[in-house]
């Protein structure tokens, strides 16, 4: 079972997700502040994390690069949730090292096929190619604007 | 010693021989039973005779013993001189009497028939027992002694007769028995030795001392360089030694004139006055052999010459003349004179003509050694002429170094050096010449001496040995020249390949005097030399001129690129082009409307020229103008054609040299000439160095007037940087601040004084270059703090390069922006931050939304009830960011509606308080007065506003945080205060977080959200309630943030 682990200092949006991802078989733990949320990626090993940027304390990009940093979780397919709305802060995430962004709002029923698209190109060994499309997709989007 | 060695022998000899004699006779007297006496008398003779030394004694020994040995009254000795066949009177004795006459008897042994010359024929003793019956015996004899009976008895020596014998009676006649002859001719025998032991020694001694003499004149006279002190000596010595009156010596090979070269003369007499005619000399002339006269009165050779007469006149009778001969050559006679007639011996003859001998080649190593000393002085006046030459290099020192070296070369009293300069000769060094003829000469050479001149021209050298005589001259120069004392000359030519024509060494000498081959020869290679040091001299003035040009130029190069007025430049031009080429004028042609015009001058009589305006093509100028190159004259007085063609030359300069001056981009503009008093030759580097001057002088001018330009830009410029209102900073190539406009003072803070000469980084701690020289930036922001406060500058910066591309300095232009910048930071925080706080909401009530529609997935209740909750709250805090929003709004349109009452700060603080979140662990300490706290405030706005403060404070809390909230009375104020422990705020920020928008720095950086408008809200909503709001806050620690409200009142 895919499991999915949810850090965002927001109450209502962790549930929101969880309920979405469970209702597709899929595993959610939750972390409410990124410190706990690396500890929980570390002890749990998850398939995939769904990360908020706009924390208090330490924020999503700081916890991304926590996780790549470390051999344990370097591995881990990160999604970034951000409410922020510059290309500048979403280009930000892939540059670290995130595989793809989803922007707050968002429709949680396309929350698991992504997911599920995802770590399937993954296991492809597409993961590079996967951000590589992300960047031309996010400049595609700069440029037009 | 030698003579005493042979005297022993001699005497050994003799009584070796008289002991043989005496053995022999006591042999035969013991055969013929001899008496002793005989013996013993014989013995006592040769004793005798071995003891004496003199002739005379000898014979008197020898008559006086023979007498009474043979019983005779009349005894007589004969000497016997084989060269001349003579016999003459030693000794006689008669009865025991010496006779005076017979030393004079003279028996000439081939004419006369004698018993003498007899004895001398037969070798051999004879008696005559009657003379005068006898025809053998003279006639002279017997009757001058008386003679009756006779013995001759030859002295023999060495099988020579060397004397007679004769013994004789006169009383009566006798016989003289064969005994008697034997022993006669023993004892005779016996003499002989002992006289010719004598006659030995004695010609021994005479040679000894002919050697001596010889040896002695010889010495002296080859020790003796001079020929004149030799041919005294020789005469002296040779007069002395031989015992004449007169010696002399004639030289020459000419009969009649040959003159007297030395003579000596005894005590008492006169010299022989030269020009006499002597004959006897003048013979042995013509013989070329000895001539020998015994008496001038007798001697008939001389009557083929003649001259008798005067040999009489100086009391002269007897004459030895013989002809001085080297190597077959006669060159002339040894003479001598006596008073009385003399018959010259051999010996005599022979020393004399031993001492012609030796005369004459003394004579001739002297002339030898005096042509070699000639030819050594030749040589060493080559060689100090070399010498001197060689040392020096100036001209002026080489020219000192001819007449130095020509003086010496030639035994000189005086000598000048002449060079030409224009058509003249020129007095250019001298050497201990009179100042009258320094002044003749020193202008030019007096025409009294034009053939001094056609000499120079020639290049050929003048000899003049008596210079008054000397019809190439004038009487002016003969009479100057007699005037200092001089009276020959020696003119030689001096020329450098360089020079068109020669100059001339003139050698002064005091007495008359002529010129050997030799000295023409060294003054011919005097000329050469001369040639030789003048060529070096010229090259080393070419380029010592050149040196000191280029030192000069430079100098001048130097003055005139420092001078910034062109007025100025062309004083200081016409002040230093004459010192350049050591000239007398200057002048500067400058083109205006087509005319030059003399713009600036120097030099006597030039001060009217300025201004005058000369035609640009019919001038001399004119010609430097138009052809654009240099023309020199060196001697206009010779060019009557450029007569009037220059206005100085017309006041009196003989020499011009005048270069083009050019304008910007190389056009012609004008001539720069400079002018000599006297006639001169342009050197080529004195040209190039006017030339150089020239463009010097182009180059200052065209520096000057851009100055002038530049300067005026300048002032305009710093006007525009004053007025500006952009900071202006310029920097040279080492980054020191050389600009710094009023602008810059007032937004830096720094006054222009502090800024220039240091760096900007100095100067405000900040590097202002891009560090990208390629491409600076074209706007960039930078901060620096103006005290401590952080200014935003927008800074553009250029950069400045020199022609060959290095970096020249830089310029930054800025201005403050720290308003803007803040604004558009703000702004963009703003909407970022908005975006955050509007989408969370969003996110959570459309995901709901959107998930209570799916039909796939049965909710429960409870799940239905809490997502449509979250809906509602999210919808909630939705409408309170709106609120917010609008509040700003509001208090924007400036319409913020206040209700100020009677309140409880403490209840509104609680109220807070107890409803916030504070979900992540953070604890709340409260610190209030047991009293309520009445303010005069509107409650929902002091809500609003510690609401904001405490929602701010656990925001920015490390979670688990506490958070401090108090309030309290001070003095006329409630003051209510939250406290926090979060990252504090820095002072830089502390003013600007309550302005609209702005979130600080460390807030926005690390994600925690927010609006940026809470604590403008609540300063606004602050201020109108008549409170005010601050923060006090350490970094790292925490912030406590505070507003205080009117008490109200009673």
């Amino acid at each position: 079972m895919t499991k999915v682990l949810v850090i965002d200092d927001e109450a209502p949006i962790r549930l929101l997700c969880r309920v979405n991802l469970e209702a597709e078989q899929m595993d959610v733990i939750e972390a409410a502040d990124g410190p706990s949320g690396v500890v929980k990626a570390q002890d749990e090993r998850p398939d995939v994390i769904l990360l908020d940027v706009m924390m208090p304390g330490l924020d999503g990009w700081h916890v991304a690069e926590q996780l790549l940093d470390d051999d344990r979780t370097s591995g881990i397919p990160i999604i970034f949730l951000t409410a922020r709305a510059e290309f500048r802060d979403r280009a930000r995430g892939l540059d670290i090292g995130g595989v793809d962004y989803i922007t707050k709002p968002f429709n949680p029923l396309e929350l698991a096929p992504l997911v599920q698209r995802l770590l399937d190109r993954i296991d492809k060994g597409e993961r590079d190619e996967l951000r590589a499309e992300k960047l031309s997709e996010l400049r595609t989007l700069m440029e037009s604007e | 010693m030698l003579r005493i060695g042979l005297d022993i022998a001699a005497v050994v000899i003799g009584v070796a021989l008289a002991i043989v004699g005496l053995l022999a006779l006591r042999r035969r007297r013991a055969e013929a039973a001899a008496s002793g006496p005989d013996l013993e008398s014989m013995a006592a003779i040769a004793t005798a005779f071995g003891g004496s030394d003199d002739a005379a004694t000898i014979a008197r020994e020898l008559l006086v013993r023979v007498e009474p040995l043979v019983g005779v009254e009349l005894s007589l000795l004969y000497v016997v001189d084989n060269e001349r066949h003579l016999a003459s009177g030693l000794l006689g004795r008669d009865q025991g009497k010496e006779l005076e006459w017979f030393r004079s008897i003279t028996v000439d042994l081939d004419a006369e028939p004698s018993g003498v010359s007899t004895a001398v024929f037969e070798a051999a003793p004879f008696a005559v027992d009657d003379v005068r019956a006898s025809t053998i015996v003279s006639a002279r004899l017997t009757q001058a002694t008386g003679a009756r009976s006779a013995a001759f008895v030859p002295l023999l020596a060495d099988e020579r007769v060397i004397g007679v014998l004769v013994v004789g009676t006169t009383s009566r006649l006798r016989a003289f028995s064969g005994e008697e002859l034997a022993l006669l001719r023993t004892v005779a025998g016996e003499a002989a030795l002992a006289l010719d032991r004598i006659r030995s020694t004695a010609a021994l001694r005479d040679a000894l001392d002919r050697e001596r003499f010889v040896a002695r004149l010889s010495a002296r006279v080859h020790s003796e360089l001079d020929v004149d002190e030799l041919l005294r000596v020789a005469v002296e010595e040779t007069g002395t030694a031989l015992g004449v009156d007169r010696c002399f010596i004639r030289l020459g090979d000419t009969e009649d004139s040959i003159p007297i070269a030395a003579q000596w003369h005894a005590d008492g007499l006169d010299g022989i006055e030269s020009g006499k005619r002597l004959a006897a000399s003048n013979l042995a002339v013509r013989r070329r052999a000895t001539v020998a006269i015994e008496d001038v009165e007798r001697a008939a050779e001389l009557v083929e010459v003649g001259g008798a007469q005067t040999l009489l006149e100086l009391g002269s009778r007897a004459m030895l003349a013989v002809p001085i001969l080297v190597f077959d050559e006669l060159i002339g006679t040894l003479t001598l004179h006596r008073t009385e007639p003399h018959e010259w011996s051999a010996e005599e003859v022979g020393l004399t003509e031993t001492v012609a001998r030796e005369i004459g080649l003394a004579i001739h190593v002297a002339r030898l050694l005096r042509d070699n000393e000639r030819r050594i002085g030749q040589q060493a006046a080559f060689f100090r002429i070399a010498a001197m030459l060689g040392q020096s290099l100036s001209l002026a020192e080489t020219l000192d170094a001819l007449g130095q070296a020509a003086t010496d070369a030639f035994g000189g009293d005086a000598a000048a050096v002449l060079m030409p300069r224009g058509s003249d000769l020129e007095l250019a060094a001298s050497v201990q010449l009179p100042d009258g003829l320094a002044r003749a000469l020193a202008p030019a050479l007096p025409p009294s001496a034009e053939s001094l001149a056609s000499a120079a021209a020639d290049e050929r050298i003048l000899v003049s040995p008596a210079v008054v005589r000397d019809d190439r001259f004038e009487p002016p120069w003969q009479s100057l020249l007699q005037e200092e004392g001089l009276s020959a000359l020696l003119a030689v030519p001096v020329a450098s390949l360089r020079a068109r024509r020669s100059g001339l060494v003139l050698v002064f000498f005091a007495a008359e005097r002529m010129f050997s081959d030799e000295e023409l020869e060294v003054a011919r290679h005097l000329s050469d030399a001369a040639r030789g040091a003048l060529e070096r001299s010229e090259l080393f003035e070419a380029e010592r001129t050149a040196r000191a040009l280029s030192q000069q130029l430079a100098r001048t190069g130097s003055v005139l690129a420092t001078e910034l007025d062109p007025a100025a430049v062309l004083d200081e031009v016409v002040q230093q082009a004459p010192a350049l080429l050591a000239a007398e004028a200057c002048a500067v042609l400058t083109l205006e409307d087509d005319e030059l015009v003399v713009s600036a001058a120097s030099g006597q009589g030039t001060a009217d020229s300025v201004g005058v305006r000369v035609s640009a093509n019919g001038s001399l100028s004119g010609d430097v103008f138009q052809s654009r190159a240099p023309v020199a004259v060196d001697d206009a007085v010779a060019l009557p054609q450029l007569a009037g063609s220059d206005q100085l030359l017309a006041a009196g300069y003989a020499a011009y040299l005048g270069v083009p001056l050019s304008g910007p981009e190389g056009a012609p503009a004008g001539v720069l000439a400079v002018y000599a008093r006297r006639p001169r030759a342009w050197r080529a580097e004195e040209i190039e160095a006017l030339q150089a001057l020239a463009g010097n002088t182009s180059a200052a001018l065209a520096n000057a007037e851009l100055y002038s330009r530049v300067s005026l830009e300048k002032e305009r410029s710093v006007a525009i940087l004053a007025n500006i209102a952009d900071g202006i900073v310029a920097v040279d190539r080492e980054g020191r601040v050389v600009l710094w406009n009023a602008a810059a003072e007032q937004i830096t803070g720094v006054p222009q004084a502090e800024a220039v000469g240091h760096t900007t980084t100095d100067v405000l701690r900040r590097n202002l270059e891009s560090g990208d020289d390629e491409a600076p930036a074209g706007q960039r922001l930078v901060s620096i703090l103006r005290g401590g406060e952080e200014v935003w500058l927008s800074l553009s910066e250029a950069v400045m390069r020199d022609p060959l591309g290095a970096v020249a300095g830089r310029i930054f232009a800025f201005r403050d922006i720290s308003g803007d910048r803040m604004v558009e930071q703000v702004k963009s925080d703003f909407v970022a931050a908005v975006s955050h706080e509007l989408r969370t909401p969003l996110t959570s009530i459309y995901g709901f939304a959107e998930t209570l529609l799916r039909q796939d997935i049965p909710f429960g209740e409870e799940e239905r009830q809490t997502f449509l909750g979250y809906i509602a709250s999210e919808s909630e805090r939705l409408t309170e960011i709106v609120d917010q929003l609008l509040n700003v709004a509001r208090l924007d349109a400036g319409d913020l509606q206040v209700e100020r009452g009677r309140i409880d700060v403490g209840s509104v603080v609680s109220e807070v308080v107890e409803t916030a979140d504070v979900g992540n662990g953070h604890r709340f300490e409260i610190d209030l007065p047991d009293e309520p706290l009445a303010a005069e405030a509107d409650p929902d706005k002091v809500r609003q506003v510690f609401n904001i403060l405490v929602e701010n404070a656990l925001r920015y809390s490390p979670r688990g945080g506490t958070v401090t909230v108090g309030a309290r009375r001070n003095a006329d104020r409630v003051e209510v205060r939250v406290v926090d422990e979060g990252m504090g705020i820095p002072a830089a920020e502390r003013e600007w977080i309550f302005r609209k928008f702005y979130r600080a720095e460390s807030a926005a950086r690390d994600g925690a959200a927010g609006t940026g408008l809470g604590l403008f809200i609540a300063k606004e909503l602050v201020n109108a309630m008549g409170g005010r709001i601050w923060v006090d806050s350490t970094e790292g620690e925490g912030s406590s943030f505070a507003f205080e409200l009117p008490v109200a009142r009673d």
